[in-house]
């Protein structure tokens, strides 16, 4: 069908606001938080409901129309990128939360709900929503369970996928199914684990129902100040093995440190190697023997000062630094680029030692932020996207931090998901075995293949026509 | 028992040359599963024999239940065919256990009690405590997704398994996940095993987090008049102080019920979590006795649904609604005429009786079905014994409604074990 009369039809069912065509506008939708390659899709669909999401999905279905869900383009994988998929599906708009069960601890949200959204509405109720992106006063659910999101307090809580019992998934033949629910424990596999985290791939999420969790009663948030990354990655190897789980343990390098120091003061010393930030929650009682605990093991680890936040507001600006780090950073170069990998925690001073190689050999400046009780690494790459060689260099930098990764026995992507950034690294981590099973999997939800195609899962098929659309950026 | 066929006589052979004649024998009385009998049991030194057994079944179109020792093969429905058991209990390496990482890889045979023993030697646990520890394999835990009391603080399976190796029904070797805590590479194997009854490929090792042991645990008991009011105090236990677990404990016939509460972690943790749960409870008018050794009461607790009896049925609910799901069990048990011990999980909404007349099993679940007292229930034979099998047909199914997934479940259990050979028919809706 031509885009003029889809347009139309699509117009009939979400309201003339609801369809973007404009190329001008469409603009705004040709990249996600991965700016590395563009591809507008030729209409946007904006949904107002559920309801209208399926109706969408149905008549893209009858038209045998290929579609990519968005939420609200946060995402740093490529997820959204357009790929052989003319329409994109937004459900930004799914904006309503629509029960709150406080004795329970479960909420239904629409997809377009906003991550901090979910916490606002029940903290009144000493309760919360536990996964807590960088992003999370923008990101949205829908995008938070396709891409099974993960945060700073994720060390102690967990990530989405913990705390999601059940999604309402439009199946791309336009079918409504419901996965899950506020009921644990259903009997058969776990189809809502398998969904959280397939970025989109086997259909819209249009609903889900979330755990909600008890807010901290008391917490701690320290601030240990390093020489050096490796002193600092000691240190968090120690606190581990102590037996303290702390809610989050964040580091930031020089480079970060530097930059946010710039951007809000917030009394980082500009000499320092590394910083770690460190946040013990859970009953008063006990607190601060944990506390003095983990500061006995970051002195140890020659590290040369401790600060305590001593009230909210300080303990707010430690976060808001470390949370908006980014972009910070962003503030260094024209463009900066996320990447995401993991190792074992163990292997934290290896991984920033090569991280270091990377940067010299390709010339290139790359901070770290790490949630490093994890593991998880986010080295921040900063180019210019008119140098066409530099930005070769930075791709190129990716791959090899993410090899790495994957030599020391961690993964491809702790968070940001595999999107189209990382789907040719995927054989690195999976047999061709492995890899087939995830297609036959994929095509028992989308057997046409019109849900987000080329994400994920390589596919042997891909032919570069299918990838043409798409510009590399600036090149 | 019938003398094997050709086909079976052709594997059987193929079995022998490839593992060895010790893996394989003929199957006995003791070997059947649900009263379905296998016509031999192969025993894998380790997971590369596994492979291969499972291959050969492939090849003969052979059907298979993988076991670890066969302490909760009474869960699901019965299979549809079986020709080979898979004991899978020889294969039971911890293949590492990385402390500083907090993480575990193990085989598929290696019983709790024995990881346990091994990661306690360095301070930690996997916190998932399902009943018969020494007798519950790790393949088990995960395709029968087994938990016990401390579910109620540190999640399921679920939220614990980080990686998996499996051999499909194609007899190839599918691994997902990995070992690291915290990955979002391609989508979630792992999960898709977990309570899948073996039935989209056999587990031949995976990959837990692993937690620091809490160095001290208390707990608390109270009891009050109705499973009612238990659910309620229980509720409000758990909004005064965040328990490690928290159960309700019950007979059908008597009304009393105890409230459990049991908390973990720095010894001045848990002594502010019994003041103030004994506070909280002596506010509504109630006596709170400190309980002895409560590592042991969570361990006999943990228990339950090994019980002699001759079903365990479950009921999975809202937390608020556990104590409303007992008194349904404990009605419909008497209006059978059974005798039924009753326990509950309150914070996740798990309500289970243990029933001990094999004929009155299929009518107290009808009972309970048809009141339907609260729609978003599901309720479930979580085990009976091979007698009481053959009864649970129609609305007396074992999984009852298996829901709107069914069509895609279905499609995974083709897109995994395309012949069905793995477990077939144990699954809800007969998948
Ligand atoms: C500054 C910054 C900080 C960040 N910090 C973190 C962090 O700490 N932790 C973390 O995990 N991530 C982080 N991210 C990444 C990103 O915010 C998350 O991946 C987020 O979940 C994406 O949500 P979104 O609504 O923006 O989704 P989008 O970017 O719009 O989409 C992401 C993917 O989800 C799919 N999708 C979106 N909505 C739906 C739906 N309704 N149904 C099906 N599929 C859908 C898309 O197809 C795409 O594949 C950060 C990003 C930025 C820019």
């Amino acid at each position: 069908m031509a885009t003029g009369i889809l347009a139309r039809r699509l117009r009939a069912l979400v309201g003339d606001d609801g369809v973007v065509d404009a190329d001008d506008v469409l603009l705004v939708y040709e990249c996600d938080g991965y700016t590395l390659e563009r591809a507008a899709p030729e209409l946007v669909v904006l949904p107002r409901t559920p309801a209208e999401t399926a109706a969408v999905v149905r008549l893209l279905a009858e038209e045998r129309v290929a579609f990519v869900p968005r939420g609200a383009g946060t995402g740093l994988s490529g997820g959204t990128l357009p790929l052989a998929a003319p329409v994109m599906v937004c459900t930004s708009r799914l904006r309503e939360i629509e029960s709150i069960d406080l004795r329970n601890r479960r909420l239904v949200a629409q997809a377009g709900v906003v991550n901090s959204w979910v916490t606002r509405a029940v903290q009144g109720d000493r309760l919360l929503y536990a996964p807590d992106p960088s992003s999370q006063t923008a990101c949205t659910i829908g995008g938070n369970v396709a891409e099974n999101s993960g945060g700073p307090h994720t060390l102690k809580y967990g990530v989405t996928v913990n705390h999601v019992l059940g999604v309402e998934l439009v199946l791309p033949s336009g079918e409504v199914v419901r996965l899950g629910g506020a009921v644990e424990d259903r009997p058969g596999p776990d189809l809502v684990g398998f969904v959280v985290g397939s970025e989109g791939t086997l259909g819209i999420t249009t609903r889900a129902t979330l755990r909600l969790v008890r807010a901290p009663e008391a917490v701690r948030t320290l601030l240990a100040i390093f020489d050096s990354v490796d002193a600092a990655s000691e240190a968090v190897s120690d606190v581990i093995a102590s037996g303290i789980v702390p809610a989050a343990l964040e580091m930031m390098d020089r480079l970060v440190l530097q930059a946010v120091e710039q951007a809000f003061s917030a009394g980082f010393p500009a000499d320092a190697g590394a910083v770690l930030l460190v946040e013990l929650d859970g009953p008063a009682a006990g607190l601060e023997e944990q506390a003095e605990a983990v500061s006995a093991v970051c002195r140890r680890n020659g590290s040369r000062e401790i600060r305590v936040a001593r009230d909210e507001a300080e303990r707010a600006l430690l976060w808001k630094a470390r949370k908006r780090a980014f972009g910070a950073v962003g503030r260094l170069a024209p463009n900066y680029c996320t990447q995401d990998g993991v190792v074992p925690r163990s292997r934290l001073p290896e991984i920033v030692r090569a991280i270091a190689a990377t940067a010299e050999r390709h010339r290139l400046r790359i901070g770290n932020l790490l949630h490093a009780g994890d593991g998880n690494i986010h080295p921040v790459i900063l180019f210019d996207e008119r140098d066409a060689d530099e930005v070769r260099r930075v791709i190129e930098a990716g791959h090899e931090i993410l090899a790495a990764c994957v030599a020391l026995g961690g993964s491809l992507s702790g968070e940001h998901g595999i999107g189209v950034e990382k789907i040719g690294q995927m054989p690195l981590l999976f047999s061709p075995d492995d890899l087939l099973a995830m297609t036959r999997l994929k095509a028992v939800f989308d057997p046409e293949g019109r849900a987000n195609p080329h994400k994920v899962v390589p596919d042997a098929k891909v032919c570069v026509e299918a990838r043409a659309p798409r510009r590399q950026a600036a090149m | 028992m019938s003398a094997p066929s050709g086909d079976h006589a052709a594997a059987l052979a193929a079995l022998a040359s490839e593992l060895g004649a010790d893996a394989v024998r003929e199957a006995g009385p003791g070997d059947l599963v649900d009263g379905v009998a296998p016509f031999a049991v192969v025993r894998p030194a380790d997971a590369e024999q596994a492979r291969r057994a499972v291959a050969i079944a492939v090849r003969g179109g052979i059907a298979l239940v993988a076991s670890g020792l066969g302490r909760h093969l009474s869960i699901g429905a019965p299979p549809r065919h079986l020709g080979l058991l898979l004991r899978m209990d020889r294969v039971d390496r911890v293949v590492e256990h990385h402390a500083a990482d907090m993480t575990v890889t193990v085989e598929a045979g290696c019983t709790l009690a024995a990881l346990d023993e091994r990661l306690r030697r360095a301070g930690q646990w996997l916190p998932l405590d399902p009943p018969a520890p020494a007798e519950t394999t790790v393949g088990g835990l995960v395709a029968a997704n087994l938990a016990g009391p401390l579910r109620a603080s540190q999640g399921g399976v679920r939220d614990l398994l980080l990686g998996i190796e499996t051999v499909s029904g194609e007899g190839v070797v599918v691994r997902g996940g990995g070992r690291v805590v915290k990955n979002v590479a391609g989508y979630d194997l792992p999960r898709l095993h977990v309570g899948a009854l073996g039935s989209l490929g056999v587990v031949l090792a995976a990959t837990f987090k692993t937690v620091p042991v809490p160095p001290g645990e208390g707990a608390v008991e109270v009891e009050v008049a109705s499973p009612r009011e238990a659910c309620d105090l229980a509720l409000a236990l758990r909004d005064a102080f965040e328990p490690a677990w928290l159960e309700l404990v019950a007979e059908a016939g008597g009304p009393a019920t105890r409230v459990v509460f049991g908390c973990a972690g720095l010894p001045p943790e848990v002594a502010c979590g019994l003041l103030r749960a004994r506070t909280e409870t002596e506010a509504r008018g109630h006596r709170a006795v400190e309980v002895e050794d409560a590592t042991a009461l969570r361990a006999r607790l943990a228990e339950f649904p090994l019980r002699e009896a001759a079903a365990i049925l479950r009921v999975s609910t809202l937390p608020d609604r556990t104590g409303l799901a007992l008194e349904s069990l404990a009605r419909a048990a008497r209006d059978c005429g059974v005798r039924a011990p009753l326990s509950a999980q309150v914070a996740s909404g798990i309500a289970r009786a243990a029933i001990a007349d094999a004929v009155a099993v299929a009518p107290v679940l009808r009972a309970l079905r048809a009141r339907r007292e609260d729609p978003d229930a599901a309720v479930v034979v979580e085990r009976a014994s091979a007698e009481v099998k053959p009864r649970l047909v129609g609305d007396a199914d074992p999984w009852g409604d298996p829901g709107e997934s069914l069509a895609l479940v279905r499609g995974v259990k083709r897109a995994l074990d395309p012949g069905g050979i793995l477990s077939p028919g144990r699954l809800p809706g007969g998948v």
